[in-house]
């Protein structure tokens, strides 16, 4: 697994939700007007010049891109790494109409995409009170809006649980979360993912619950300046070096353009033990060079 | 508490209640007992997620009085923070309070649990964690080394997109307190931090137009030593992801422009510097949210542990609520 041509290296979609992790400020100057045609050809041109794939989190504006590339046949079987759930966009709504609000519009939302094994999965957790029966509701709902969107052009390589959940669980112990997420994920022959600002803490658990980290991948944060590596950069290659296989992707290598991507590429080839990368970029011109430099040196 | 754990509840299990209880969950010198809230559905689906850890799930805070705290904090609506936090002084349920922001509905409120604080002796804390971002504290660092003089003026802005599809005047904006108190109260909390005890001087009609129509709220404030700035407080501005808020300080030798996520340092006589989160070291032992979130609550606990006061407290606090009441006073209706 340490050869060249087997790490992952995908396109993230950061830019085209206007997210900068540097500042934002930075994220509203290169706002993508952007039409989903447009984006989608971000994403294609990522792909000819070697993206292995798209990670994405799944909002109407991935989704919307996605149908665009599968009415273009530009799919072609391209490997998908969902982030779910869309937290930005679930914050948002929790601010507008609170917690107990975002729950009834999540329900309705359920509703009316009329994946039906969601629906009554949902009602039947709900009137149980099963918080695991609503975790595989709500990813029945998920993968289902992504199969619609693609109509089963695409490969559902892994589905990434968002930090903001992984993170929440792994505090608070929720061992059952990760063990029915992952066995049911498993089961559709689709890898578990999780996105974490904690690597060290997510590893230590899983550890302890017994967890095979081998069958998962892990998104976690991986640059020079060692920025939302948490407890320290230190402490997250240390930790990197300990997993028996290489499970984990990289993720804002640039720091969300603090660094060259020369800069960056220098740092994460140094690291002995990563299975890839996902890179976002926000013109078709970056698409080329940057996918281009990463695929020769990486 | 010296060499013993902190034995915490929440109440409260809204975003910012579950933030909370994960961070406190990790820290190996705190006990998080147990976690409270009112709705039935959500305490039955919490009772279940939570089945197998220590944490207890109940529907009363009431029944907090029997757990022995050192501590609680109160994560409810801003409307139910006065009733709680007096009854948790009242029926001796803990001695130390951390409260989300603002501290109450209204500086009369306020008045009474800073007071009520005091009888108990109580360590209390208010949710500003603003304070514990590093690029605002980079900010206070300057302006306390004093290099570029005193300061002369100031804008302040606090802008979010959360209501920028919704229509004027929206009910929800109301039942969440608006946009003074809940965006607004950061970025005046952080000119307090910053620039020292501030009064409101005029509410003036927009400086800017949005999109639909819907001004920002906008102002001017003075220090007693005579700094004058104007802030401008928005949730209908458009292309803001997440909540920003910042300052621009002129000072008598130069001038610091901060946000939330950078830091510009211009003196009239140097070169700019700039910094950034990355620059900073802004890594903590487990992070949710930001980075700030853990530093707000590793100072609440470091303070119980030393048996001493901390910042912001419901002091700090009320004076912020005292400054939006006679904000709102002064202003047509939101």
């Amino acid at each position: 697994m340490t050869s060249k041509q087997s790490k992952i290296l995908l396109v993230g979609d950061n830019p085209f939700h206007g997210i900068s992790h540097l500042s934002q400020e930075r994220a509203r100057d290169r706002s993508l007007g952007d039409s989903a045609a447009e984006k989608a050809n971000i994403v294609k041109t990522a792909i000819e010049n070697g993206a292995d794939g798209f990670s994405f989190s799944v909002s109407d504006t991935t989704l919307l891109i996605l149908n665009k590339m599968r009415e273009k046949n530009w799919l072609n079987q391209t490997n998908l790494y969902p982030i779910i759930p869309y937290a930005f966009e679930y914050v948002r709504i929790a601010a507008q109409v609170g917690t107990p609000g975002l729950a009834r519009k999540l329900e309705k939302q359920m509703i009316l995409s009329r994946n039906f094994g969601a629906m009554l999965g949902g009602f039947g957790s709900v009137i149980t009170v099963n918080p695991e029966g609503l975790l595989k509701a709500y990813l029945a709902y998920e993968i289902s809006r992504i199969q619609s969107a693609t109509r089963k052009k695409a490969k559902l390589s892994s589905v990434i649980l968002h930090e903001v959940v992984t993170d929440m669980s792994l505090s608070l112990n929720f061992d059952w979360l990760f063990k029915s997420y992952i066995s049911y994920l498993s089961a559709k022959g689709i890898t578990p993912g999780f996105n974490t600002r904690n690597f060290p803490y997510l590893v230590k658990k899983f550890k302890e619950w017994q967890i095979d980290l081998d069958q998962t991948l892990i998104a976690t944060q991986f640059n020079k300046a060692g920025f939302q590596m948490n407890p320290s950069r230190e402490e997250c290659e240390k930790t990197l070096q300990s997993t028996s296989s290489p499970i984990v992707l990289a993720i804002s290598v640039l720091a969300a353009g603090y660094f060259k991507p020369p800069e960056a590429l220098s740092y994460i080839s140094s690291l002995k033990n990563l299975r890839g990368a996902i890179i976002g970029v926000s013109k078709e011109q970056q698409a080329r060079e940057l996918f281009s430099l990463f695929k020769a040196n990486f | 508490m010296a060499n013993q754990k902190v034995r915490t509840a929440i109440i409260g299990l809204g975003k910012m209640g579950l933030l909370h209880a994960s961070l406190l969950n990790v820290m190996k010198d705190v006990e998080l007992v147990a976690l409270c809230d009112k709705s039935g559905l959500m305490n039955r689906l919490f009772k279940s997620a939570f089945k197998g850890t220590d944490i207890s799930i109940l529907n009363d805070f009431n029944k907090l009085s029997e757990l022995n705290l050192d501590a609680v904090y109160v994560t409810t609506p801003i409307p139910s923070h006065s009733f709680i936090v007096k009854s948790l002084y009242a029926k001796k349920i803990a001695r130390n309070i951390f409260v989300e922001k603002t501290l109450a509905e209204n500086y009369t409120q306020s008045k009474e649990l800073c007071l009520a604080a005091k009888n108990v002796d109580s360590i209390t804390m208010v949710g500003y964690m603003k304070r514990f971002n590093v690029i605002f504290e980079k900010a206070k660092e300057l302006l306390t080394q004093g290099n570029l003089g005193e300061p002369t003026s100031f804008k302040a802005y606090a802008y979010s997109s959360d209501f920028v599809e919704l229509s004027k005047n929206s009910k929800l904006t109301a039942s969440r307190g608006g946009a003074i108190r809940d965006i607004g109260c950061h970025v005046i909390d952080l000119a307090f931090w910053l620039l020292g005890d501030l009064e409101l001087h005029d509410v003036t009609s927009a400086v800017q137009t949005e999109k639909d129509g819907e001004p920002p709220f906008s102002f001017m404030a003075a220090t007693s030593a005579g700094l004058t700035g104007q802030f401008e407080i928005s949730q209908r501005m458009p292309n803001y992801h997440m909540p920003e808020f910042g300052l621009t300080i002129e000072c008598q030798k130069g001038k610091i422009q901060v946000n939330d996520d950078r830091l510009i340092l211009t003196p009239v006589d140097a070169a700019p510097k700039k910094w950034f989160r990355h620059d900073l070291h802004d890594n903590v032992d487990f992070s949710m949210g930001e980075a700030e979130y853990f530093r707000e609550n590793r100072h609440f606990m470091d303070a119980l542990l030393a048996n001493q006061k901390c910042e912001p407290n419901f002091e700090t606090a009320a004076k912020v609520d005292n400054f939006i009441d006679q904000l709102l006073s002064r202003s047509s209706p939101q």
